[in-house]
């Protein structure tokens, strides 16, 4: 019955045509995010292009949108924004936000004066599902809320010798993969009385009653373990090239890094767009925004850049109500070879990670439920959960939670499989949806409009004699995010920003920083007065005075890899 | 790469790498010569297949075959050295035309060289604490291309493959690329060597020599598994005493009762559970063998007629080649450099004619036996702080405080001995002297002097790029001879895995237990203890083929995860057979090869 529920729900979804603006009280499968995302390029041509980032195990094609108005200049002349999800398979909500956040800037460009002007100032990269072929056996095959997180490749679990030849079987046929239990006396577990779904542990003296058996599964290989080798297992969140450890360190790693395909592929197409400043990483579930680091051993961040983190972090806090501002290893637990690690580093930007979701938003009496009652890990059965069956019960007509039924296992006998859906857990139901993904977005459109924008400011040109000129220049930027990061100074990734003064038939005497301009003192450069590499701050500015000799006039020219380009003429002729 | 042998991946292979800096020309030659003995040879291919990459850093390697002649890593990729506004914009310049980039050197108030007293060829720092003056500044050979007061700094070339690999990779560092195996040579390695599971060892040639250095411990940062603490939430959780310490084996001890039924603890898991890092000091299993085969190739040597002293040979350096194979692939990497400079012969060695090693095998009585004078002379050697006088160490090795061995540990820790620095540096003196003798003076450039455009005059000279590492040609040939045939020695320590005994015990009513020995029948352990950690080497499988029986207990498929050198062990399992059968036991390793027995069971 519930099979053929599913089966009749699928196929509405399927029948659904995906028209712009998207909807957002259903989730999208794999096929259907391609959909979207070519339905929103076809609306919106001039703002969008659609790119084939690349392939992933299984051959999947993973996506990207850009949206860009070409009437405020090209993508490299502004600050780069990316933003993806789902790198593991099973965090599927992560896309839809994605693909509301595409909506939302493309259906309100031109009408919301905000919209507009974050959409005017920056490129957006957009990729929705980055495991792709995760999320298409998420959506397909029975899973737990956990299952199909990983990368498709094969991985030896057990050393047997075969791969991958022992995962979880739908043994019921009801579309799910929940838990096995079976009678037994001498169990530790008990029939909450309570609640009858349920179990709890028995008290020493008590008489038991289950065994929970782990997975619904059978003993595919005949080795008398069961799910023991199911899919992968290479986690897409730990093959980045940066600060990588292998397997025996970091499980999930993969043997080298980057032998993702699709992982290799994203880290080509980022490191193509140096303009990328901004990176969002959606992920399921506690509700957190994670800064890195990742691990304890890297050290602290430089002060800079924290300051940048903590505005954004502190704001999106109230945006997403619920949701906490962490830092990754040590509010979390220590990972290597992350994204963000490899984006924060390698790519010079800007990362935070978003673990949408919080469960204990499934209430039924109103009062959310305690955290540490939720994340502890021992607990058996806990008002927490039972209230979650309330809300299951009352609130979704029993959708997310399959009743105890009693089914015969080839090698167990007698047992009874039930438990939570793969659609539970993790994420929210669809009617709760639409609040999530708007939330979310909200956060990345609100951190778009604090990305660097640097404008260049001649402030004084002076004869001194003759054909002697001093140059006043002041660069200012009005974004949270300097046009180059702190990490990347420190770290010397690339050439930092450029200023180059030149001129036909002029030269530049000397040239540097005004560290004071009422004092008029400035730290001259020996070498190549005429150019200078810097960066310039958040919300601050930098000045330089520069002594040039000659007739007519002088370009100045501002180049920055995430804050684009600016040249300004300057006759030299004193200013009014 | 020139893949040689007769059955491909059906078999155990030897990974064969050269010269992957690019500049070390002899390994090339060495893997060709290589390469041409084992196509000469059928015995050396019919159960092996050799992977041999005769050079790993084509494009710096090229620049070895043009002129100017200079030594630089980096492969063709482009990368902005200084971080400036321009690329690759400023090489080198050979100035005096010679075909060669030396050194130039300037007279300057802030100069810190002088020339070494009797070699005024060679130069050595100035020693401010001896009242010295530095006279010259050093530079290498070019001139200021882009005008920023820096000579040569952004020379064209990007990375370096040897130091592109991923274990204990330095992000942000010189030559060493942007991510592990970000160059297309390293990936291409990474690549080949895990699709090649039967990969059972790997070979190296370039600067580093296993045989004569066998890879250095004493790293910081490697947990010490003897005594490990655990971290108080999970050890509080999980029953242990977090005050206390404890050994790998205490722990899986402890951890196994709280696994799942069928998981087995090992040292694998512990460390990844207990996030132990990555290992950087070579394990102990494994430097065993590393040293008995040292001694071996040292005697080796010997019989050959080997007495000149050469210098140590390079250490690996950190995202080498040769240092992932060891610790990603878990396997035995061994690595020659085929030449080394001789050391000159010293005239008469003064002073106390006692090494650390000598003294790490005295007894208290051969020490005490030593006159005080040369303990002092011994003490002043090897840079001893003050306080520790002869009289006090003689004294407390007198008094039982302290034996020998312990003193030789002590000094071990202690830095280095500043090198006299009024001779320069050795390393530099043997170059010019093997130039003199065997190379017609070809290796150095006598300083001349040459009007620089910013530096004004200078003098343009020094050692010639290479000679350090590349004997005459016509060296080459009995070099290889010399070394090479050993390596086919190497080959016959791999492991061989094979079913040395099947038995058979009826036990009643038509049940058997049936039992296998396997024995590793050579000297290496399989894997290496390094393999066991990071269990990148696949397990050998053992495989019971049969119809209509019925096991009680054991497996069909049993991984057999490890056996020492000349070990054995046995395999048991329960088997249920209502009548007589033929069982056939495979035992299938890519690794260390592959078994079969037959045996009849039951009726």
């Amino acid at each position: 019955m519930t099979a053929a529920l599913t089966a009749l729900a699928i196929m509405l979804i399927q029948a659904q045509e995906v028209k712009v603006p998207l909807r957002f009280d259903f989730y999208y499968s794999y096929e259907k995010v391609v959909e979207a995302l070519k339905a929103l390029n076809a609306a919106y041509p001039e703002l969008t292009k659609l790119d084939q980032v690349g392939k992933s195990e299984e051959g999947r094609i993973i996506w990207a949108l850009t949206i860009n108005n070409p009437q405020t200049g090209e993508p490299f002349s502004k600050p780069g924004v990316y933003v993806d999800g789902n790198i593991h398979g099973n965090e599927i909500q992560a896309g839809e936000v994605c693909l509301y956040l595409a909506n939302r800037l493309l259906t309100n460009y031109g009408k919301l004066k905000e919209i507009t002007d974050v959409v005017d100032r920056n490129a957006y990269y957009i990729i929705p599902v980055v495991n792709v072929d995760g999320r298409a056996h998420f959506f397909a095959d029975a899973n737990t809320p956990s299952t199909n997180r990983g990368l498709r490749i094969p991985f030896d679990d057990d050393r047997d010798g075969l791969l991958d030849e022992d995962g979880p079987d739908d043994i019921d046929g009801d579309g799910h993969i929940t838990t096995m239990r079976i009678r037994d006396t001498l169990g530790k577990l008990r029939t909450d009385p309570a609640d009858n779904r349920l179990m709890i542990a028995v008290k020493p003296g008590e008489k038991g009653e289950w065994t929970r058996l782990g997975q619904e599964g059978i003993d595919n290989d005949g080795d008398g373990l069961v799910n023991e080798d199911s899919e992968g297992f290479v986690d897409g969140n730990r093959n980045w090239g940066f600060n990588w450890q292998p397997p025996y360190v970091q499980r999930g790693a993969g043997n080298y890094p980057f032998e993702g395909t699709g992982i290799k592929a994203i880290a080509e197409y980022m490191l193509a767009r140096p303009n990328i400043i901004m990176v969002f990483a959606f992920h399921n579930n506690g509700g957190m925004y994670l800064r890195g680091p990742s691990f304890k051993a890297a050290g602290e961040l430089p002060q800079g850049d924290i300051t940048v983190y903590d505005f954004l972090g502190k704001n999106i806090e109230k945006i997403v109500p619920g949701y906490e501002y962490l830092i990754s290893w040590k509010d979390l637990y220590s990972t290597y070879g992350d994204f963000t690690d490899f984006t924060n580093n390698l790519v010079g930007s800007y990362s935070l990670v978003g673990e949408l979701f919080q469960v204990e938003t499934e209430t039924y009496d109103g009062t959310p439920m305690r955290k540490q009652e939720e994340r502890s890990r021992f607990a058996e059965a806990s008002d927490a959960e039972r209230q979650r069956l309330l809300f299951n019960d009352n609130v979704l007509q029993g959708e997310l939670f399959v009743k105890w039924k009693s089914y015969k296992h080839p090698l167990y006998g007698e047992v009874e499989t039930g438990g939570w859906t793969k659609m539970s857990s993790r994420l929210p139901h669809p009617f709760m949806l639409q609040d999530l993904v708007h939330r979310n977005a909200s956060a990345v459109i609100f951190t778009a409009q604090y990305t660097p924008k640097v404008l260049l400011d001649v402030f004084e040109v002076k004869k001194i004699e003759g054909d002697l000129w001093s140059v006043r220049v002041r660069l200012v930027n009005e974004g949270a995010m300097p046009s180059v990061t702190h990490a990347t100074m420190k770290n010397k990734l690339y050439t930092p920003d450029i200023l180059s003064v030149t001129g036909r038939g002029v030269k530049v005497v000397s040239g540097g920083v005004l560290t004071d301009a009422w004092m008029g003192m400035v730290d001259y450069k020996e070498y190549k007065p005429e150019v200078h590499l810097c960066q310039v701050p958040g919300f601050g500015k930098i000045e330089y005075q520069f002594l040039v000799s000659g007739k007519g006039s002088i370009d100045i020219r501002f180049e920055s890899r995430k804050a684009g380009t600016i040249t300004q003429t300057v006759p030299l002729k004193a200013k009014p | 790469m020139i893949e040689i042998g007769k059955a491909g991946s059906a078999v155990p292979a030897v990974l064969v790498t050269a010269n992957m800096t690019g500049t070390t020309p002899l390994a090339t030659e060495a893997a060709l010569s290589l390469a041409s003995r084992i196509a000469a040879d059928a015995s050396l291919t019919s159960t092996r297949t050799w992977y041999i990459v005769p050079l790993g850093n084509p494009d710096a390697y090229a620049r070895y075959f043009t002129k100017p002649l200079y030594t630089d890593p980096g492969n063709a990729t482009s990368f902005n050295d200084d971080a400036d506004d321009q690329t690759d914009e400023d090489g080198y310049n050979d100035l005096n035309g010679d075909g060669f980039i030396t050194q130039m050197r300037v007279k300057a108030p802030d100069g810190i060289w002088v020339p070494v007293e009797g070699e005024p060829r060679l130069m050595r720092r100035a020693d401010a604490a001896k009242g010295e003056k530095g006279v010259y500044k050093l530079f290498s050979e070019g001139i200021d291309d882009d005008g920023d007061g820096q000579y040569n700094e952004d020379t064209p070339g990007g990375t370096n493959v040897n130091i592109n690999f991923p274990h204990l990779f330095k992000s942000f560092g010189k030559r060493s690329g942007l991510y592990p195996g970000s160059a297309p040579e390293s990936e291409a390695l990474l690549k080949f060597a895990f699709a090649h599971p039967e990969i059972a060892m790997v070979m190296s040639f370039g600067s580093t020599n296993f045989l004569l250095a066998p890879p250095q411990g004493g790293r910081k940062g490697s947990v010490d598994t003897d005594n490990i603490r655990i971290p108080r939430e999970i050890g509080t959780a999980m029953g242990f005493d977090v005050t206390r310490t404890y050994t790998m084996a205490e722990i899986m001890e402890m951890v196994q009762p709280m696994l799942p039924p069928g998981m087995t603890a090992d040292e694998s898991m512990i460390a990844s559970f207990l996030g132990l890092g990555a290992v950087v000091n070579p394990l102990p299993e494994d430097l065993a063998f590393y040293n008995e085969i040292s001694t071996d190739f040292k005697e080796y040597l010997k019989n050959k007629g080997v007495t000149e002293e050469r210098f140590d040979p390079a250490q690996p350096e950190d995202g080498s080649f040769e240092l992932w194979a060891y610790y990603h692939l878990g396997l035995p990497v061994f690595t020659m450099d085929i030449w080394g400079l001789p050391k000159p012969k010293e005239e008469k060695k003064e002073g106390s004619g006692i090494t650390i090693e000598a003294l790490e095998k005295m007894s208290a009585d051969e020490f005490l036996a030593l006159e005080e004078e040369k303990v002092g002379a011994f003490l002043k050697e090897r840079g001893a702080p003050a306080q520790y006088s002869a009289t006090m160490v003689i004294g407390m090795i007198k008094g039982g405080q302290m034996k020998p061995a312990q003193m030789a540990a002590m000094m071990k820790q202690m830095p280095p001995p500043k090198k006299d620095e009024k001779k320069g540096d050795p390393k530099e003196t043997a170059i010019v002297a093997f130039s003199d003798k065997q190379m017609e003076g070809k290796g150095f450039v006598p300083w001349t002097v040459y009007k620089h455009p910013t530096l004004g005059e200078v003098e343009i000279g020094g050692i010639v790029p290479f000679a350090e590492n590349t004997p005459p040609v016509t060296m080459i040939d009995s070099l290889l001879d010399l070394n090479l045939p050993y390596l086919f020695e190497l080959v016959k320590r791999l492991p061989k895995l094979a079913i040395s005994q099947v038995k058979v015990t009826e036990k009643g009513g038509g049940v058997y237990q049936l039992e296998a020995w396997v024995t590793n029948e050579s000297y290496l352990s399989f894997p290496t203890a390094m393999g066991k950690r990071n269990k990148v080497p696949a397990p050998a499988i053992m495989t019971l083929e049969s119809e209509g029986i019925e096991i009680l207990s054991g497996k069909k498929r049993t991984p057999v995860n490890e056996m020492g050198g000349m070990k054995s062990a046995r395999y048991i399992w329960l088997i249920r057979t209502p009548a007589k059968r033929t069982i056939k036991i495979k035992l299938e390793s890519k690794q260390a090869g592959n078994d079969s027995e037959q045996i009849i069971i039951g009726g």
